[in-house]
């Protein structure tokens, strides 16, 4: 089954954003450019996750809000408003997750997958051809045959697959996996994902992406 | 301390002390009174006695040609207790100031004898025996002899009629320095009242109570402070409101500055990361290249309307006497290539005192917001007229029209009524805000009519040239 995404936002080259990344990743999207409509189409439809403006035409995203609680359907606020102060707001009012414009794609997806993961409305495995994570577990398989991997093996894999077929910046590597720790040797990277290769046997599919990074290809 | 406590403390004291005076002297005034009558009586007194030793003297039957000192004290003795009251006391001395007689107690030393000769009477206040006495002395010459006659007069009551009369005058000083320290504090208290009443009131305003006032309760020089506190209260309220305005109009702006440049740079950002890090079909890669650009250009757009604003806002500009022909001909010739618009031009020449490009920036944001608000075909008027106060342009449309609680907000930078709408004709929600900024430069501003679905006629005056300013004058004169 399709997880089902409603993306309501005033401005279609954003909701246009947001729907060819997560349609990438495999979820169906849907955008209203309206809190009116919007409350529409909650109520006649049913979806598995909700991005919500909160500077909407219609009615604000607090008044849509008021309309998605008693449905118990997972929203994440997608503002320009930074301020602490409107970031609680949102999250008193329920919002699962906020997201602050503007915002990496790698982020979107990121916070996505959590809160989906959270409803268990997603898989708690990620698969790549015959690889297959266990997200819970924290295992890893290659055709039914377990995988030791360290921390930040698991955490790389975990991104490519999460990120499949996108090309991913050796930074925004580093920041997901490796935080605020001190890397001293920038082949550390290199280093990491040449061990993931070897153990997958994936020397075709973890790409080197000239000047950028690298890309985990996989046939759609 | 309290100022009351003060004026009431001074008060005090200087009533204090004037009645203390007063009283001193007074009792004092009359003691002396009473005190100098007693002694011209014990005089008298004195005087009768030697007479009466004289005569005496004379009717002794004359055995010797000298007065005897027995005979003395006989005289004496007898003198003593003629009188009425027996408390009269007498002593009696010979030529060489020896006593020949002293009536019991008489126990004075000799001073005053000393200084009684012939030709003087004299007298003294003593201290004897607990009780004071006027001291009299006179010389009798009785046969041959001169002798000194010395009298005691009681005058205690005297004294203490004046003790009396201080301890009376002392009750009588505490109560009424009682009374008048009630009074006082009455009188003090409500003297200070205006003063309690503004130190409330400063103390309100200082805990951001602003439209807290103090009540006058006088009309005296602090009821003036008062309304001069008040005033100032008044002027101050006013000042911090336009601060706070100010403060959240700042705030506002900002707020929505942010807003508007973080959605088309959401949306740059987006696509350029997508661009960068996916393999996208042809059809995604037009789509995200040309939402960065029309993204991009909307960055542009609003940036240059900003500097627009921040330029009129700060810069000088130049006035000049401009043709109103001249703008509505431009104006004209800007929109004649826009065919799906009817724009009907009517206008006064006349001459207004104007920044030319300034106002014809005005007069094109509010054509093309015009434009924007209505349907193809539909009529755009343009006038211009003379008026009263100077000149006036309208501009007025048919289209959509503004709903009124909008009206207030859509000179505010980056509102837009419809942001889809206004989107789609590449609005920034700036033109108004625009205009507003340009318009207070010229000390006028917009006046905006709106009907929801039937139209908008926005209009502003100008100042007229310097000429026609000084004709209307002359004929205001003649007329």
């Amino acid at each position: 089954m399709m997880i089902r995404i409603l993306i309501v936002d005033d401005e279609k080259p954003i909701c246009d954003l947001i729907d060819l990344n997560l349609s990438a990743s495999g979820y169906h999207c849907t955008s209203v450019q309206d809190g009116l409509k919007a409350i529409d189409l909650i109520e006649k439809d049913s979806f598995d996750l909700i991005l919500l403006d909160i500077m909407l035409p219609g009615a604000d995203g607090y008044d849509v809000m008021d309309y998605i609680r008693p449905l118990k359907i997972p929203v994440i606020f997608i503002t320009a408003k930074h301020e602490v102060k409107d970031r609680v707001k949102g999250l008193k009012l329920g919002a699962d997750d906020y997201l602050v414009k503007p915002f990496d794609v790698v982020e979107l997806v990121a916070r996505v997958e959590a809160v989906l993961r959270r409803y268990n409305k997603t898989d708690k495995q990620l698969s790549a051809g015959d690889v297959v994570l266990d997200l819970e577990g924290r295992r890893v398989s290659k055709a039914g045959k377990q995988v030791v991997l360290t921390n930040k093996e698991f955490g790389l894999l975990e991104l490519f697959m999460q990120n499949k077929n996108i090309a991913l910046f050796r930074e925004t590597l580093y920041e997901k996996v490796w935080g605020d720790e001190y890397i001293s040797d920038s082949r550390t990277l290199d280093l990491h994902v040449q061990r993931l290769r070897k153990k997958l046997g994936w020397e075709q599919n973890l790409v080197a992406v000239y000047k950028v990074g690298y890309r985990l290809e996989v046939p759609q | 301390m309290k100022f009351s406590s003060k004026l009431l403390l001074c008060t005090m004291m200087v009533m204090a002390i004037a009645l203390g005076f007063s009283g001193f002297y007074f009792v004092n005034y009359v003691f002396e009174t009473s005190l100098f009558r007693e002694a011209g009586q014990a005089l008298d007194e004195n005087s009768i006695l030697c007479f009466a030793f004289e005569t005496a003297a004379l009717n002794v039957p004359a055995k010797y040609d000298v007065l005897q000192d027995n005979t003395v004290e006989q005289i004496a003795s007898n003198l003593e207790n003629s009188g009425q009251n027996t408390s009269r006391m007498l002593r009696l001395s010979d030529e060489e100031k020896n006593t020949l007689y002293a009536s019991d107690g008489f126990e004075t030393d000799d001073a005053l004898l000393k200084q009684t000769d012939a030709s003087t009477k004299t007298y003294r206040t003593i201290y004897l025996n607990g009780h004071y006495y006027i001291q009299t002395g006179n010389t009798v010459n009785a046969l041959d002899r001169v002798l000194y006659l010395e009298t005691l007069r009681d005058v205690s009551e005297v004294f203490s009629e004046r003790e009396m009369g201080f301890r009376v005058y002392r009750q009588v000083t505490m109560i009424i320095l009682v009374l008048g320290t009630l009074a006082m504090y009455l009188i003090s208290s409500l003297l200070t009242k205006p003063i309690r009443q503004l130190t409330r009131a400063t103390k309100q305003m200082a805990a951001g109570d602003y439209d807290y006032r103090a009540k006058k309760v006088s009309s005296d020089e602090l009821g003036q402070l008062t309304l001069d506190f008040n005033q100032m209260a008044e002027a101050l309220e006013e000042n911090i409101g336009k601060l706070q305005d100010e403060i959240q109009a700042r705030e506002d702006f900002v707020g929505a500055f942010a807003h508007e440049l973080k959605t088309p740079l959401t949306a740059i950002i987006g696509y350029a990361d997508m661009l960068r890090s996916r393999r996208l079909d042809e059809e995604k890669s037009l789509l995200s290249a040309n939402y960065i650009y029309t993204e991009g250009k909307r960055l542009e757009a609003m940036s240059i309307r900003l500097l627009d604003i921040m330029v009129t806002r700060h810069g000088q500009a130049q006035f000049q006497e401009v043709q109103t022909g001249y703008l509505f001909q431009y104006l004209h010739d800007m929109f004649q290539n826009k065919e799906d618009m009817e724009f009907v031009y009517a206008y006064d020449e006349a001459v207004v005192w104007a920044e030319g490009n300034l106002i014809i920036t005005v007069l094109i944001n509010l054509l093309d917001n015009a434009c924007k608000a209505s349907e193809p075909g539909s009529t755009i008027e343009i006038r211009g007229r003379t008026v009263r106060e100077g000149y006036c342009f309208t501009v007025k449309d048919y289209g959509i029209g503004i709903a009124e609680k909008e009206l207030e907000k859509i000179t505010q930078a980056f509102y837009m009524v419809d942001k889809s709408r206004s989107r789609s004709r590449n609005g920034a929600g700036l033109g108004l805000a625009l205009c507003a900024e340009i318009l207070a430069l010229h000390d006028s501003s917009l006046q905006i009519e709106s009907t929801l679905g039937k139209g908008t006629c926005i209009s502003f005056v100008l100042r007229k040239g310097l000429q026609e300013r000084c004709d209307d004058i002359h004929e205001e004169i003649h007329d």
